[in-house]
């Protein structure tokens, strides 16, 4: 029909893999059609000064108010105006994180988007630019994790390390001091803190300050429980996450598709999480840090949908929006009764895993196949998930990973000796893996 | 080199810095956080104003005696750097203003 075929399609694993591996091309040619893009700021002035663009748009916005797309597509000069928007700027325009009007930017781009989309979709394509643009901070994170090597800091702390980067960089100290402080002010005995300006000044944490901190503080690798702690403290969860009622995950969806910000770094997270892991880990010539560039390092931090640890287990990782627990008390427990020790401990692991390279069972970290696994099944079946399956996501990893058991062996067979390249570096993207899970 | 330590020590005002953990600034907080601690240090002879030559004129002809006075200028801080937050030992978050120096001079 008129919308289905010209849909926005997030950027093909292979052309972000192939963008960020490959030289620039020549001439400023733009092979993805994305560079060649303008934002949605620029697009709607040069559509403003087209007279027939700007009237179709005005159309368009009055048809979408208040309606939803069948209705809209019900009537023709609705059906018009968006026909003719698609040959438009406004069209292919995205947005750039943490850009000047960055929220002036996702309205119109959700403006003629909602318009488009097919109603409930699981996923939507994210209306930022794609990865390359961050390739500095990338590679540049691809450094620290590399020096983390577990050897030769076995008495360290990352996280108390990365706090301390923090500390002694200017921004870095200010913005952290200015989210910790506002998410841990008392306003009474009755309101814990601000929720509110607590979630703007971690956005403003995350959006201001480079990634190789905020990475850093977020997903430095733990030894001990004191670490782990510490790394679940980071965002001030007390305020900024946990919530007296835990509701439920889709309704927690729907508020923030609500507000086109949480929307697009939702929408963000899903494209880039999703579409290049998979690819990635089929040629280990690639760093697999690439599979990062989702562009908060915290996709929902300062937002309805703030994911964070669960607990301060230093060996499983698990993240998860606010509303997770409200599932997981006591229900993960007789979820899984045929394998209760997959409450993943690291001897556990060693003894049920003879397939993992040997280096990888005493590392310090959060590997775990298992965790790899149930991304990369939840990717397969992932677009096609009917409602039941999704309120499945809203459960503990635990019972996630238990589910998927079977596949653990054709996983490690597929990658043979290539994981052990790998596995130290991707260390750092298993929370997002698991966030994907969560979401 | 003798002559190079008494120059080392008649150095002007100036801000000046160190890596410190919370614990070790004495204010009563557990933690291992290290921070950045920026301080004023230095001489301020070129700072000295009538003020402080007529002050100890007076001092010495007993015009003053018992008033405890400074006749000269001293290097602290005109500025204070921005609040501090850290994590303690025993995972509370806590924030300290006017911890450290932000610009410094002879007052």
């Amino acid at each position: 029909s008129l919308c289905s075929s010209s849909l926005p399609l997030p950027p093909h694993p292979d052309e972000i893999l192939h963008s960020l591996a490959g030289p620039p091309s020549p001439g400023g040619q733009d092979p993805h059609g994305w560079r060649g893009a303008v934002d949605c700021v620029r697009a709607n002035e040069l559509c403003a000064a087209e007279p027939g663009c700007s009237s179709r748009y005005r159309t368009l916005r009055q048809c979408l108010a208040g309606r939803d797309r069948n209705t809209m597509l019900a009537n023709k000069e609705c059906q018009a105006a968006l026909e003719v928007l698609q040959e438009s700027p406004l069209y292919d325009c995205r947005c750039k994180r943490g850009m000047k009007k960055e929220l002036q930017c996702l309205q119109i781009y959700w403006s003629i988007h909602l318009g488009l989309a097919e109603g409930e979709e699981f996923y939507e394509a994210s209306p930022y630019e794609p990865a390359t643009s961050r390739l500095s901070d990338i590679f540049r994170l691809a450094s620290i994790f590399s020096g983390m090597e577990p050897a030769a800091t076995s008495k360290s702390n990352h996280c108390l390390d990365a706090a301390k980067a923090c500390n002694l960089n200017d921004n870095c100290k200010r913005l952290r001091s200015g989210y910790i402080s506002t998410c841990s002010r008392e306003l009474s005995a009755a309101e814990r803190c601000s929720r509110r300006k607590c979630h703007k000044a971690l956005r403003q944490f995350f959006d201001r300050v480079p990634g190789e901190y905020t990475y850093r503080l977020l997903f430095c690798s733990c030894r001990d429980q004191a670490c782990a702690e510490r790394r679940r403290q980071t965002i001030v969860p007390s305020c900024s996450y946990e919530d007296k009622e835990k509701p439920n995950c889709l309704d927690l969806r729907s508020t923030c598709r609500a507000d086109h910000l949480c929307r697009s770094r939702l929408a963000d997270f899903h494209t880039n999480c999703q579409a290049s892991f998979h690819k990635a880990l089929s040629s280990p010539a690639v760093p697999p840090l690439i599979l990062l560039p989702s562009p908060s390092p915290h996709p929902g931090a300062g937002f309805d949908m703030t994911p964070n640890y669960v607990d301060a287990s230093t060996t499983s990782i698990t993240i998860s929006p606010n509303a997770i627990q409200a599932f997981g008390n006591g229900t993960d427990v007789n979820l899984s009764p045929k394998s209760p020790s997959l409450a993943v401990t690291l001897p556990a692991k060693t003894e049920q895993s003879p397939l993992l390279p040997d280096d990888i069972n005493d590392s310090n970290t959060i590997y775990d196949p298992r965790i790899i696994t149930t991304c990369t099944s939840l990717q397969e079946h992932g677009p096609k998930l009917n409602k039941s399956k999704e309120q499945s996501l809203c459960y503990s990893e635990t019972q996630l990973t238990t589910d998927i058991m079977p596949e653990q062996k054709t996983f490690v067979d597929q990658k043979g000796g290539s994981s052990l390249h790998w596995a130290g570096r991707i260390l750092p993207l298993v929370p997002l893996l698991l966030l994907l899970l969560a979401l | 080199s003798r002559r190079k330590r008494a120059r080392a020590r008649h150095k002007p005002c100036a801000l000046k810095e160190l890596e410190v953990s919370v614990s070790e600034l004495g204010l009563g907080y557990e933690s291992d956080e290290t921070v950045l601690f920026r301080y004023c240090s230095g001489t301020c002879e070129a700072a000295v104003r009538s003020y402080d030559l007529s002050l100890k004129s007076m001092r010495s002809k007993k015009r003053i005696k018992k008033e405890k006075v400074r006749a000269r200028p001293c290097c602290r801080p005109l500025a204070y750097d921005d609040d501090v937050s850290f994590l303690d030992a025993y995972n509370r978050y806590y924030t300290v203003n006017e911890l450290s120096a932000k610009e410094c001079g002879c007052v």
